[in-house]
């Protein structure tokens, strides 16, 4: 059996809109994603699984229940500390790309290595690296508005890649691009899993999307519906799922 | 990530917005060019006049009198000066002969206008002044050929005299001698009298006026005994005020003690009169503190500029920090600290607010250049008064130029900190979100 990579039980998110008011999003959530993984989460929108994912990132705290990343209780630490944790362990890869508009993709590649305090030659080495990767090399010194969605979505791999983290956290990584492209996006992130062994958490509200990984976790209203492997075989059908997701 | 990169991106993202960048800079140049302008302009004007005043004579101090216990104005009663309370010849004599070679006194007394006929029968007009040896050196008139009026002279009553540059060519022709020649001037009464002339001052023009210099009446010193001679006093009489040029190798402070203490001692047993001792020194002083004041008051208003500016810096900072609030959002996914954050908005107020004071400095330098060019083209239409200023040299003040560079600095330190700690503070999910 593979490290653990995230443990998260019972998590609780809760938002207070004023005090009578309470609203839940996460009624108690537990989930172990493995070391290699490459895990779908999947909901209809107003499902939590944003929520979810902005917890699993480190950018928000649960209202209460456990979640260690790699081993440490992301509820104990300061926000210097959940700083570090998103620098090192986590690489984002957003929807809507969230490059920095103004500096060229290089730079953008480089700005996690930058706030880790590597050496500006070594960032810059290893930015091109993860540029050939994602075969975006020959538009290093290129700005995000002079890509493509697609280009841009690359580049913000190999930003999410930079600092090698532990897991990467794609949260609808295609839903701004067509069809092609977004193939093209989930190649890369296939080719990361397979030859790399990274862990990839895939947040989608697409149900074909899911279907590529290894694992399908559904979240419905703030819980977990099912949470399907497909390596132990106990597939379920996932499109009646979407579908009722879908009309939710 | 150090101080270097956090430059680099501060500079970055000025340069993203140059307009504006420039446009926020503008109150803090406006506001370090006054302060560097007016600061330059007070150095300047400072250097210019003393050199002027040194060139003028700052060896010069005057003994007057003065009555005593005056410190409640309302209860003293004027008394009346008699001859008796004058600083006396002999007092005088007696200080001199103590120091004769730290002081010549230098008192200067206008008796008569005067005029002579040349050989070229022209009319050439004079003003005759009592004098002593220190008067030329009152008047900073420079000694061109013989000797000033002598302490004999003095004593002995002699018709000598020392006549001007001017005069010599008014009167003699070219390469006559005119050490020692006796001129028979008509003084305005229709007397004529004999001096001789024993020595020639280079004239120059600024307390006088200029005028044509064929034409000009100049001042012929003679020995200030005969003028009282001439004018039927035949008993020596005291001086109200005794002006005397000290030696220049000595120090002034001290020059200016011997001078204090010998006529207190003198006056301590006058009930009503004492001395007092000023030194053109003081009157440098006191211009000092004037340029100083007035120096103090435009920086303060300059700096009220500097101010408004600031508050301009800052509202800017709050807007480029709202603009940006997804880059925030960007940078704290991607693992950028609270404080590095903050660093970075501080850094970028700072940076536009030290391009802006160095800009302002600039400026402010260029504007006394200016100002220093203009003097310099007035002062060169009026050649009188470029005898004696010679060339305005513009000196920039540095120490003013030190303080705005640290006050440029603290005003992006003060105005960035509430910006940067807003940008510092913004929850990454919500500046993700932002649109």
């Amino acid at each position: 059996m593979a490290r653990t990579i995230i443990q998260m039980s019972d998590i609780i998110k809760r938002y207070y809109i004023g005090m009578p008011n309470e609203l839940q999003i996460l009624n108690g959530i537990s989930i172990e994603i493995h070391e290699g993984e490459f895990v779908a989460i999947v909901g209809a929108s107003g499902s939590g699984k944003s929520t979810l994912m902005n917890i699993i990132g480190a950018l928000d705290k649960p209202t209460e229940g456990s979640y260690f990343l790699n081993g440490t209780d992301i509820n104990q630490l300061s926000d210097k500390e959940l700083s570090k944790i998103r620098n090192k362990e986590i690489g984002f890869v957003f929807q809507t790309f969230n490059l920095i508009l103004r500096t060229t993709a290089l730079k953008n590649v480089e700005l996690p290595m930058l706030y880790a305090g590597v050496s500006r030659k070594e960032r810059a080495k290893r930015a091109m690296q993860l540029l050939e990767m994602v075969e975006m090399k020959d538009r290093a010194t290129h700005k995000p508005n002079e890509l493509s969605g697609g280009q841009k979505q690359r580049v913000a791999i190999a930003r999410a890649m930079a600092n090698n983290p532990s897991i990467i956290l794609a949260d609808e990584p295609t839903g701004a691009l067509d069809s092609k492209t977004g193939r093209l996006v989930m190649d890369i992130f296939h080719k990361l899993h397979k030859q790399e062994g990274k862990t990839i958490v895939l947040i989608t509200h697409s149900p074909e999307l899911a279907e590529e990984t290894e694992r399908i976790i559904t979240i419905s209203d703030g819980s977990v519906i099912s949470d399907v492997s497909k390596k132990e075989n106990t597939v379920i059908s996932l499109s009646k799922i979407g579908e009722e997701a879908d009309v939710q | 990530m150090n101080m270097f990169e956090n430059l680099r991106m501060a500079f970055s993202s000025i340069a993203a917005n140059k307009l504006r960048s420039l446009l926020t800079m503008l109150g803090i140049i406006i506001g370090i060019s006054a302060v560097i302008t007016i600061t330059t302009l007070g150095t300047t004007l400072r250097a210019t006049i003393k050199n002027t005043l040194n060139s003028l004579g700052s060896n010069l101090m005057v003994v007057y009198i003065q009555q005593k216990n005056v410190d409640n104005y309302y209860d003293t009663v004027d008394v009346e000066i008699t001859d008796n309370d004058l600083i006396s010849v002999e007092m005088v004599d007696e200080f001199l002969e103590k120091y004769p070679d730290e002081f010549q006194m230098a008192n200067e007394n206008p008796f008569k206008s005067a005029t002579i006929v040349n050989s070229r029968n022209t009319t050439v007009k004079m003003n005759l002044v009592g004098g002593y040896e220190g008067t030329l050196a009152f008047n900073s008139y420079k000694l061109l050929s013989g000797r000033n009026i002598s302490t004999s002279d003095i004593k002995g009553k002699k018709h000598t005299c020392v006549v001007s540059d001017i005069f010599v060519e008014q009167y003699f022709k070219e390469k006559e001698e005119p050490l020692g020649y006796a001129l028979n001037v008509t003084l305005d009464d229709g007397m004529v009298q004999e001096f001789t002339i024993v020595g020639v001052y280079k004239y120059n023009s600024l307390n006088n006026g200029m005028g044509d210099r064929s034409k000009m009446s100049t001042p012929v010193y003679i020995p200030d005994t005969v003028v009282n001679n001439l004018k039927g006093i035949y008993t020596e009489q005291g001086y109200y005020n005794v002006y005397f040029a000290y030696n220049t190798k000595y120090d002034a402070n001290d020059m200016k003690a011997h001078l204090t203490d010998f006529f207190e001692e003198k006056y301590k047993p006058n009930k009503n009169f004492g001395t007092e001792v000023v030194s053109m020194e003081d009157q440098l002083k006191t211009i000092d503190m004037v340029i100083n004041i007035v120096t103090l008051v435009i920086t303060v208003i300059a700096a009220i500029s500097l101010i408004v500016g600031g508050v301009g810096v800052m509202n800017i900072m709050l807007v480029s920090v709202t603009e940006r609030t997804r880059e925030i959002g960007i940078r704290k996914a991607l693992g950028a600290k609270k404080s590095l954050i903050k660093k970075q908005f501080v850094m970028e107020a700072v940076i536009i607010c030290l391009i802006g004071g160095v800009i302002g400095i600039v400026i402010g330098i260029l504007n006394g250049e200016l100002a220093g060019l203009i003097a310099d083209h007035f002062v060169a239409s009026s050649p009188e008064y470029a005898e004696i200023l010679g060339e305005i040299t513009v000196v920039p003040s540095l120490s003013a130029i030190a303080v705005s560079i640290i006050f440029s600095t603290l005003t992006g330190v003060f105005f960035g900190i509430y910006p940067a700690g807003k940008a510092a503070k913004m929850n990454p999910i919500d500046a993700l979100r932002y649109d």
